[in-house]
């Protein structure tokens, strides 16, 4: 797997380094790459990024359908959004190259992955949870996010989070719309579908009165579809960060300090740019300040 | 158990045939208005459908999904004869739990139980070992079954022959047992090929899961599934068609 | 609290009507593919094979987000009833199907020398002795349709497993909840043995 993504991103550079291609996402990395710093300090002997380097190849547990985020271009084999491409770069950092190898988490088996070391890294909207900070260590957080409403153009009564009690609300399994719509809105009757497409069907198809999702993916969704509207700003606020195994404070300094550094050269917004900023209008934000 | 048609009979037939397939051809035809009615016969929807890159990624998948039921079945296959050929205590309550907890239970019990045991497998063996253990005790059953469905007399008459009891199984009880448990070794080979679609709780890329990422990347998710369904049904179908096939040149040559 | 009684009940109501349901349309099959009109039995050898032959899961998807499609809109519970019972039904037809054959020819042959019409053969002769021969199948189609009640919970319907997850995503406690919801099914299962055994004996 992650020869074939390298394959496909050498295909990339052989084919279009033309500016933009026609596929979307395709070959931005490139030009990320070219300004994507690399460690040059001190490894200490069996750390993690001393393990990184000897196998030659970051393991990521991230996922594959998540536009803008992290979603596999299934005729191309190349994995593009934000979360995919910060995955690059920071295998760029631990290792002078892009070689990740992308494994498929869950919400259900993303501590397990990292616990039993299957993965080093999870880039997959991970919000940062007390709770989840019991079982693993994060690093940032990277990305400031938040929880919006969106309802079908014509529909009318819904203009605050307030306005969805006792309405029937669609969200994406397993994601933390589930707990914000309890939080704003105790009363709301919650559906939940697998995928981002199935959740648009279903609001479309009259199963649900709102849909309330990450602002990113509702700002592409609505980009693409003339019947989406979104009501007001994000009423919520998720810090998404590095998931790495629990009690690693090498390694999550490690990530850190290169979060820090990204922020600081202006690479953190060059990918916003290339990813969630192709349907966000507007600059660039700053990036979250990271914890520690 | 029926009589021989009369001609009474052959006319209530053709009637019953010809209403059944008017009312059948009805069905059909307004499935498919309502369906072109919400535009999802367009043709732009299907088109992606019939380029290569497309399949190749959904073929991928199907490779996942054939190489997971393959390794699951021989697994099982090897557990099931085990069990069977020891019916003791200890094997029937096997059987007996195995068949009343769900597999999704056990994929989970790989997930999240066993790694704190220090057992921590590849991500292909936390789909394929819990499918194993669950459809162990399955062919377990159907052995079992096959083995008793051969008369004693067989056995028997083998064993006056003066051969010796390895010989009378193998050549024996075992050919006419495998004769009669092809129909149920299929159905179950083609459970386990529908089974293989738990690989989305374990992040196994097998031809549901690819279906439902590229239903993310193109939207076309009615479309997608429907696909997705369809090559099922061939690859199942195949199967079935397969195993008949083999049965019946078993047939030919065993008279 | 109230998520957990939800999940548990709205399982325990999608694996009694389901069952109820594919054994309905599972019965219609089973006497499609047996009448002596050819076209009729194609009819119900396709749905056989359709249905059997591809998942649940993909199913309930085409259920959940086809039939709107084509005009048909259902609460999700009853989609869900919908696709698992006619999903289970293709295994009941088959189940009912053999229980039939497996009765001796000779059976049937008897009945119609000693003069009764096909009907009465099949109604006091063929179907009380097939009745007890189908109930242990039954009864695993039953354990088997419980369990696959757990996929509902994918296309958005609160079942047991959907209720477990949505707790274990704010208790992060995924042994606990899952051991738990796997005993439930267990009993469940349990109890669908015990209820096999008990009409065994009285067809017996």
């Amino acid at each position: 797997m992650g020869r074939l993504l390298v394959a496909a991103l050498l295909l990339f550079v052989a084919g279009c380094s033309g500016g933009e291609s026609a596929v979307p996402g395709g070959g931005k990395i490139d030009a990320l790459l070219t300004k994507a710093p690399v460690y040059a300090g001190q490894v200490t002997p069996g750390s993690a990024v001393d393990r990184i380097r000897k196998r030659g190849e970051l393991l990521i547990g991230g996922s594959q359908d998540a536009p803008l985020l992290s979603q596999l271009d299934p005729v191309s084999g190349e994995l593009t959004g934000f979360d995919a491409y910060l995955g690059k770069l920071l295998a760029q950092y631990v290792l002078g190259k892009p070689s990740t190898d992308l494994l498929t988490a869950t919400s259900e088996t993303r501590e397990p992955l990292l616990a039993n070391g299957t993965v080093d890294v999870i880039v997959q909207t991970y919000t940062i949870t007390p709770q989840r900070a019991e079982r693993v260590s994060f690093a940032g957080p990277y990305y400031r996010s938040g929880q919006s409403i969106a309802v079908p153009k014509g529909s009318t009564g819904i203009t605050k989070p307030a306005d969805l009690a006792g309405k029937t609300v669609i969200v994406g399994a397993n994601t933390p719309g589930v707990k914000a719509v309890r939080d704003v809105a105790p009363t709301a009757e919650v559906l939940e579908f697998g995928s981002d497409p199935e959740c648009l069907t279903a609001l479309k198809q009259g199963r649900g009165d709102a849909y309330v999702q990450d602002q990113a993916i509702l700002v592409a969704d609505a980009s693409k579809d003339a019947d989406l509207r979104l009501v007001g700003e994000p009423f919520t606020e998720d810090l998404y960060g590095i998931g790495i195994k629990h009690g690693d404070a090498e390694f999550t300094k490690f990530v850190n300090d290169w979060l820090r550094e990204i922020g600081k050269s202006g690479l953190w917004q060059e990918v916003w740019k290339q990813t969630i900023g192709t349907v966000v209008t507007g600059e660039a934000p700053a990036p979250p300040a990271i914890a520690s | 158990m029926f009589d021989a048609p009369g001609p009474r009979f052959r006319r209530r037939v053709l009637w019953t045939s010809v209403v059944s397939a008017a009312v059948l051809a009805g069905l059909v035809a307004l499935g498919l208005r309502q369906f072109a009615a919400g535009g999802q016969l367009d043709a732009d929807r299907w088109r992606p459908y019939l380029t290569w890159p497309i399949w190749r990624y959904l073929l991928e998948g199907l490779g996942s999904t054939v190489l997971a039921a393959g390794a699951t079945g021989v697994l099982a296959a090897a557990g099931g004869l085990l069990l069977a050929l020891r019916p003791n205590r200890f094997t029937r309550a096997y059987a007996e739990i195995m068949r009343t907890v769900p597999v999704l239970l056990l994929v989970y019990v790989m997930l999240f139980v066993l790694p704190s045991f220090g057992v921590n497998l590849p991500l292909f063996w936390k789909l394929v070992v819990p499918l194993a253990l669950s459809h162990a005790a399955s062919y377990a059953v159907i052995f079992r079954a096959g083995v008793e469905s051969v008369e004693p007399g067989q056995r028997e008459a083998g064993l006056s022959l003066g051969m010796p009891d390895g010989v009378v199984t193998r050549f024996v009880v075992l050919p006419q047992a495998v004769r009669h448990m092809t129909p149920l070794l299929v159905t179950q080979a083609v459970s386990l090929l529908k089974d293989t679609s738990l690989g989305y709780v374990v992040s196994y890329t097998e031809l549901l899961f690819n279906g439902r990422v590229l239903a993310n990347y193109n939207g076309l998710l009615i479309q997608t599934f429907l696909v997705v369904a369809f090559v099922y049904l061939v690859v199942n179908l195949a199967l079935s068609w397969l195993a008949r096939r083999l049965e019946a040149s078993r047939a030919r040559t065993a008279r | 609290m109230s998520l957990v009684l939800e999940g548990f009940l709205n399982t325990v109501a999608l694996t009694l009507l389901s069952f109820a349901g594919a054994v309905l349309v599972g019965s219609l099959v089973a006497v499609l593919r047996i009448v002596p009109v050819p076209l009729l039995r194609a009819v119900g050898a396709v749905y056989v094979e359709v249905w059997r032959n591809i998942p649940l899961l993909a199913w309930l998807v085409l259920f959940v987000f086809g039939l709107p499609e084509v005009g048909v809109k259902m609460p999700l519970f009853w989609t869900a009833f919908t696709a698992i019972a006619l999903y289970e039904a293709a295994f009941v037809a088959e189940a009912l199907r053999s229980g039939v054959n497996s009765v001796a020819s000779g059976q049937g042959e008897a009945a119609r020398a000693l003069g009764l019409t096909v009907p009465q053969s099949l109604r006091h002769v063929v179907l009380p002795q097939a009745s007890r021969r189908v109930v242990q199948p039954l009864a695993n189609i039953a354990i088997a349709l419980t369990m696959a009640t757990a996929l509902a919970g994918v296309v958005g319907v609160v079942d047991m497993t959907r209720a477990a997850q949505r707790i274990n995503l704010e208790l992060a406690q995924p042994l606990l909840v899952f051991t738990g919801v796997g005993l439930c099914y267990l009993v469940m299962a349990a109890g669908i043995g015990y209820g096999a055994r008990v009409l065994e004996r009285r067809f017996a």
